[in-house]
């Protein structure tokens, strides 16, 4: 199980955390299964754009 | 205000409170299924319990207790969230961690998150165990 996790590249690291961390946080704070299905599609795409768009803005002042 | 919730307040106990508050911080999930939370207590099992072993599985840093510096201190709180997994962490990461590349600077970071995100289901475990929370 652990080679499973120590070959992860850049991007699916980031999205097994933002899978995590959605699913934790719809669960936290919303009741209806619905609600809690939208929260968590709504944080795990908003964790992916933000990483990325950042990614992209730091990226000319990677060398 | 629910039905259900008000039942829940009626038979919410401190004891019960306290109970799933550490059966939950030891094992993540463990105090909602404790609480007869099913649904939360599988969800929090696998998302924290997956986090802190992907994170060990990274190669990534689990903080000591006696540091110097203030960071690594709160780093040393973050992963004591995690209950047992911070105690097994040397037996789950036998080759020992290796922050120099970047998947063990990922995997500090996401054993940390999964000791807060588990403190955060700590909490809610012991507002439903006081029955202040559905």
């Amino acid at each position: 199980m652990n080679t499973l996790f120590s070959g992860l590249t850049h991007f699916q690291a980031l999205a097994l955390f933002s899978l995590a961390v959605s699913a934790t946080f719809a669960f936290l704070s919303k009741r209806d299964a619905v609600e809690r299905a939208k929260y968590f599609g709504w944080a795990f795409l908003a964790f992916l754009l933000v990483a990325i768009g950042i990614g992209w803005l730091m990226y000319p002042f990677s060398r | 205000m629910s039905e259900a919730v008000k039942q829940e307040q009626v038979t919410g106990s401190s004891t019960l409170a306290i109970s799933a508050a550490v059966a939950g911080w030891a094992i993540p999930g463990l105090g909602h299924l404790l609480l007869r939370q099913w649904s939360k207590a599988l969800v929090y099992f696998l998302c924290v319990g997956g986090l802190a072993w992907a994170g060990l599985a990274m190669r990534g840093g689990v903080f000591g207790a006696n540091s110097a510096d203030m960071f690594d201190r709160l780093g040393f709180f973050a992963d004591l969230g995690t209950g047992a997994f911070y105690f097994l962490s040397h037996t789950i990461q036998s080759a020992g961690p290796d922050v120099a590349h970047a998947s063990g600077d990922y995997g500090t970071r996401m054993f940390a998150t999964a000791g807060m995100l588990n403190l955060l289901t700590v909490l809610e475990a012991y507002e439903i165990g006081r029955g202040r929370r559905a």
